[in-house]
């Protein structure tokens, strides 16, 4: 009998006795090292914020892309590695150019993640014209659109499992994030809402001071389908926010919360 | 409805030699038949005659040239009757397929592109049918799709297509398109007009062309789903 | 494609109640290159005798030339005018003598007879085969456009107005279906005491 974990978790091909795959249980654990992404869905239509980790002074902000579009009525944010998120981003995009031209529609928000879904779990496949894939995709994504269901939030993570959301928090900071969510969230939302509170959520969460070169913003409604902000609207945005000492201090509730957040980020 | 042929020489068994002597595969066949449909603001009406034939021999006079894909979508065909059967047995898949992949029922204006995209994969070595897709769109008005044997797609509000398509269209651009005429209203079609109108040239149809005749299917498509109906021709 | 098609036409005729008609396009063209919009293919032959040629435009006017000859020589020899049934017999004898190297033309005779003013029309293919129908005859790259109209349209009995409208929507809605005929049309209609001409704008596309 092997009683390590390391007899089981090379291949993805094989079940550990325990009836467990390791290496997707790993890619599951990677994402949680990704910068954090929230993504809200109102009745008016749907929000994605992210953070952007500026390692570097010298590193040129806007060349980190975390939210891309797929199709004007789809966008993606993702978390994890942003190389691997492009083959699912590609996919995505291909996917639903497919269905357009066969269909000469938009494709549903389920249906790409579907789409993206069956690529995800093709690791451990090989066939005639190509190896196995070595591992999974560490990637989660957030897929944010509008199709004739109206505005939808999609999540996905490295197994290929996706599940829809109202309001959904990846990456490093997302177990705080999702229990402020929680709190915050309300279906009457409007999308203005919505966005400040994934800003401030963002903000909470964040180790560097939030500000217009370290966050990306996207609304998509239905007159205006993929919009992602510009340096100035991230900037209005911003304004809305509260300033954190502030709304620690004012609020008893509010401070429970941002005490959780400080543990879980301790902990990660 | 493909055939083998031999080099098309009289048949004189006393002279036969055992010289080499050329087949051709003939691989499509003209089955005859005429579609005429007619859209409205909420309805659509088509119908097909029910003959099918090769050359002068008649094979039935009963064969349905309709092919219902969804509760508000009609696929008429007509023209070779091996590819009307293979393409539609696989448009029914595809329209099964797209139900189960995407948890919705195809609707007509994506299973008209669909159609036309099947139609141009086969681009050199095409299915021989003149085909018209019916059925409401997304707001529930009637439309009209006609196509091709390779994938050319219009959208329209009546297409006569088929062996008496050529008689037929000038006739539907005069009265139901009211080409050519002065001091007419051009008031929305009714449903009771159209189906009067298409039993009509029908019945001009089964006069001079011979691919053509025995009896007409009507398939009338409203919000409720498709009505059937039929109309005899003359049979000669 | 045919030579017949290769200039493109679209000619009908009717019989109506104590009149007839007969109405052509006026496109001549090369193909889809069209060369003329005023190119005749009906002649008048007599006071109540028209002849359309739909065809090939270079034998349209040879065939017109030899018709127009041999109807003169025959009114000249028997010092009376020529019927349309003598016409047309004349007409398909003329194409049969070319039996195996053929005018490429569809002739179209239509008229009144001298003495009882019945209306006459009659087809026939480039060897001459007549047909005589009781109700119309078309003919050119547009024909089978015109049986759809004809067949639904015409009706017995009409009179010369009805017989006007009928045959020029005829006319007109099957030639727009044809991309090689049309450009305008000239439409006779012919009664015992006058023979009205109208000329028909169309599109001209």
């Amino acid at each position: 009998m092997f009683l390590t974990r390391s007899e089981y978790d090379r291949g993805v091909n094989t079940f550990s006795p325990e009836g467990r795959l390791f290496q997707v249980e790993y890619a599951i654990e990677a994402i949680k090292l990704g910068s954090t992404a929230i993504g809200l869905c109102t009745s008016e239509g749907v929000v994605l914020a992210v953070e952007k980790r500026i390692t570097s002074p010298l590193m040129e902000p806007t060349t980190i892309e975390k939210i891309v579009e797929v199709d004007k009525h789809i966008g993606c944010a993702v978390s994890g590695l942003m190389a691997d998120s492009r083959t699912m981003i590609d996919r995505a995009r291909i996917e639903c150019q497919n269905h357009w031209f066969i269909y000469n529609e938009r494709m549903s928000v389920e249906s790409c993640a579907q789409a993206v879904s069956n690529l995800a779990i093709q690791f451990g496949d090989s066939d005639d014209d190509g190896a196995a894939m070595s591992r999974p995709f560490g990637v989660a994504i957030l897929f944010a659109g509008i199709d004739e269901k109206g505005p939808q939030l999609y999540h996905m993570d490295p197994s290929g499992t996706f599940v829809q959301f109202d309001a959904k928090a990846i990456g490093s900071g997302s177990e705080g994030a999702q229990q402020s969510l929680q709190e915050m969230y309300h279906r009457s939302m409007t999308l203005t809402e919505a966005t400040t509170a994934a800003l401030t959520i963002l903000k909470q969460v964040m180790e560097e001071k939030l500000n217009s070169t370290n966050v990306e913003v996207m609304t998509m409604t239905p007159n205006e389908l993929f919009h992602m902000f510009t340096k100035e609207q991230v900037e209005d945005a911003l304004k809305n926010v509260a300033p954190l000492e502030q709304s620690r201090g004012d609020n008893v509730g509010r401070s429970e919360s941002d005490h959780r957040l400080v543990t879980t980020k301790t902990a990660s | 409805m493909a055939m083998v042929s031999s080099e098309s020489t009289p048949y004189f068994p006393d002279y036969g030699t055992t010289a080499p002597r050329t087949h051709h595969f003939r691989p499509y066949a003209e089955n005859g038949g005429s579609v005429v449909a007619i859209a409205g603001n909420d309805f659509v009406v088509i119908g097909a005659d029910t003959r099918l034939s090769a050359g002068f021999s008649i094979y039935t006079r009963e064969q349905t040239k309709l092919f219902p894909l969804s509760k508000t979508t009609v696929l008429g065909c007509s023209g070779c009757w091996c590819d009307t059967l293979t393409l539609t047995r696989i448009l029914s898949a595809r329209m099964q397929m797209y139900e189960q992949e995407h948890n919705k029922i195809m609707s007509t204006p994506a299973a008209a592109q669909m159609l036309s995209t099947m139609l141009y994969y086969k681009r050199f070595f095409p299915y021989y049918i003149a085909n018209i897709l019916v059925g409401l769109d997304t707001d529930g008005k009637g439309c009209v799709f006609s196509y091709d044997p390779i994938g050319h797609c219009e959208k329209s509000t009546y297409r006569a297509g088929g062996s008496a398509g050529a008689l037929l269209q000038p006739l539907l651009d005069n009265q139901i398109g009211l080409k050519n005429m002065l001091n007419v209203k051009d008031d929305p079609i009714s449903l009771e007009r159209a189906l009067a109108i298409l039993k009509d040239v029908f019945i001009s149809a089964a006069e001079r062309d011979i691919f053509t005749g025995d009896s007409i299917d009507i398939n009338i498509i409203t919000k409720d789903g498709v009505k059937k109906d039929s109309f005899e021709l003359r049979k000669d | 494609m045919s030579i017949l098609t290769y200039n493109g036409s679209a000619m009908v005729a009717m019989k109506g109640d104590h009149c007839v008609s007969i109405a052509t396009d006026k496109r001549l063209g090369i193909q889809a290159h069209t060369v003329s919009i005023d190119f005749p293919k009906v002649f008048e032959m007599g006071p109540h005798l028209y002849l359309g040629l739909p065809g090939l435009a270079t034998d349209i006017q040879t065939v017109f030339e030899k018709l127009r000859f041999r109807k003169n020589l025959f009114e000249l020899k028997e010092n009376r005018q020529i019927s349309p049934q003598m016409f047309s017999a004349m007409v398909s004898n003329m194409l049969y003598e070319k039996r195996f190297g053929p005018f490429f033309v569809e002739p179209i005779v239509a008229g009144l007879e001298p003495k009882t003013s019945e209306p006459y029309i009659c087809n026939m293919d480039l060897i001459g085969c007549r047909n005589e129908p009781e109700d119309f005859v078309t003919g050119g790259s547009a024909s089978s456009q015109l049986f759809g109209m004809c067949e639904s349209l015409w009706e017995p009995n009409l009179g010369p107005d009805d017989l006007f409208e009928t045959t020029s929507q005829a006319l007109i809605n099957a030639f727009d279906r044809d991309a090689i005929s049309g450009w305008g049309a000239t439409v006779y209609i012919i009664e015992k005491d006058k023979v009205t001409v109208r000329e028909l704008k169309t599109r001209m596309d």
